[in-house]
């Protein structure tokens, strides 16, 4: 059965240009991940980026520095280019300066908790594996499932060594009066908050500007509505990047 | 038929693989200076436009493994490269470093091509004409869509704002556009 396309390519369309809003890409996300792998979605998102990648030739080219080559060069000798199968290249530096700026405080518990999850996902997925946590949306994008909640469903699409991730979940249960659901970038000993939302109806779609190009595991904590810095209590849902490929 | 085969492109990629320092500084001169420009027009400061082609450039010579010829040409990715992340700039400054900016353009159509002569010389007089040739037979309303997402990093609401039409509106235009775009642009010089 031929699916309608016209939604997703719609969505494509102005995500290609740099114009979709937060909730329009979280629609996308959620609009992508239900056609699962699928070629004509790939298909129109590839022309699209082909075609808003050469729309850029519309402008009179401007004289570059003519030593930034070699400079780049010189600079990279000390390590060398990377091979194929490595991961893309590291996130600019503002955009890490900015995330360690937001550090919070070690949060020893969530850390030993998320471990011990991140470990129990693993076991999951290898026995289960419908529960297994992760699907490849398109050739660069990844998509992981929060795991933890016994109620409703929250997933993150992600692209490796870029900047932003959408989360997106349905018939979570409300976190009662004045609370709300903050998600949370461990990275090592640290927790670094994603921004704090609330469902409407068990819905919630986030978009996340953050890098998490480094981050080892996302996870949910309820927590009051003024979204703390840090983390004050245990995580309610966690998702291991570390085994998504 | 184009003056920089795609084939040649995807060649000086392989080699970059390769660690080849020549074919980076090729690569770097073909699509550095659109690079810039895309960067410029959109961020509104040279010297931060310059940045991002460094960025973008220095992430080209470290992981050449990224660019996925499955995807795409190599123009389209660069650049698709160099507009993210100029866009991400604009938005995160809220477009108040654009407006305090002495204004760069003026919209494309009154754009004084002086640097013809530059282009000529990168070999990509025939990629602008068909981009151009393409925006141009555009319907007005679509093309200021386009325009004003890509080339001012504007959001779709953003435009409807500032064009006064609905959303919907934005959205139709935009899809319609890049329709048209895309079927211009398939199967020519790629």
């Amino acid at each position: 059965m031929t699916r309608d396309h016209t939604l997703i390519e719609e969505l494509m369309a102005a995500e290609a240009l740099g114009g979709l809003e937060d909730g329009d890409r979280a629609l996308l996300v959620a609009e992508r991940a239900s056609h699962g792998d699928c070629p004509e979605c790939r298909e129109i998102e590839a022309g699209f980026a082909e075609t808003a990648g050469r729309l850029a030739f519309a402008l009179p080219p401007e004289p570059v520095d003519e030593t930034m080559a070699d400079r780049i060069l010189a600079s990279s000798r000390e390590a060398p280019p990377v091979s194929d199968s490595a991961p893309a290249a590291a996130p600019p530096p503002d955009d890490l300066a900015d995330r360690r700026a937001r550090r919070s405080r070690p949060w020893p518990a969530l850390i030993a908790a998320a471990a011990v999850l991140a470990a129990a996902i693993v076991a999951v997925g290898t026995l289960r594996p419908s529960t297994t946590p992760v699907n490849r949306a398109s050739t660069s994008q990844r998509i992981v499932a929060f795991t933890g909640q016994p109620e409703g469903s929250l997933a993150m699409a992600f692209t490796p060594g870029q900047p932003g991730a959408v989360l997106w979940g349905g018939g979570l249960p409300d976190p009662g009066t004045d609370r709300v659901y903050e998600i949370w970038m461990i990275e090592g000993d640290t927790a670094v908050s994603g921004g704090c939302v609330t469902p409407a109806d068990g819905v919630v779609a986030l978009s996340v500007d953050a890098d998490i190009g480094t981050t080892e595991t996302m996870a949910v904590t309820e927590e009051a509505s003024d979204c703390p810095s840090a983390p004050t209590t245990d995580p309610i849902m966690l998702a291991d990047l570390t085994t998504v490929v | 038929m184009g003056d920089v085969p795609e084939a040649h492109d995807r060649d000086l990629m392989a080699r970059l693989r390769r660690g080849d320092e020549d074919a980076f500084r090729s690569v770097f001169a073909r699509y550095a200076p659109s690079a810039k420009a895309l960067a410029q027009r959109v961020v509104r400061r040279s010297h931060l436009a310059e940045e991002i082609v460094q960025e973008v450039f220095t992430a080209v010579w470290k992981d050449p493994g990224a660019y996925d010829q499955e995807r795409g040409s190599v123009k389209g990715w660069l650049m698709g490269m160099v507009h993210h992340r100029a866009v991400d700039i604009v938005r995160r400054e809220e477009s108040q470093r654009r407006r305090a900016e002495a204004a760069i353009p003026e919209a494309l159509g009154e754009q004084i091509d002086h640097a013809d002569e530059v282009v000529q010389r990168l070999g990509l007089p025939e990629e602008r004409r068909i981009v151009r040739g393409a925006l141009d037979l555009l319907p007005a309303e679509q093309r200021t869509v386009l325009e004003m997402m890509y080339f001012e990093g504007l959001s779709q609401s953003q435009i409807a704002e500032r064009t006064g039409a609905p959303l919907g509106t934005v959205k139709s235009r935009t899809l319609l556009g890049m329709r048209r775009m895309r079927d211009a642009l398939a199967g020519v010089e790629r």
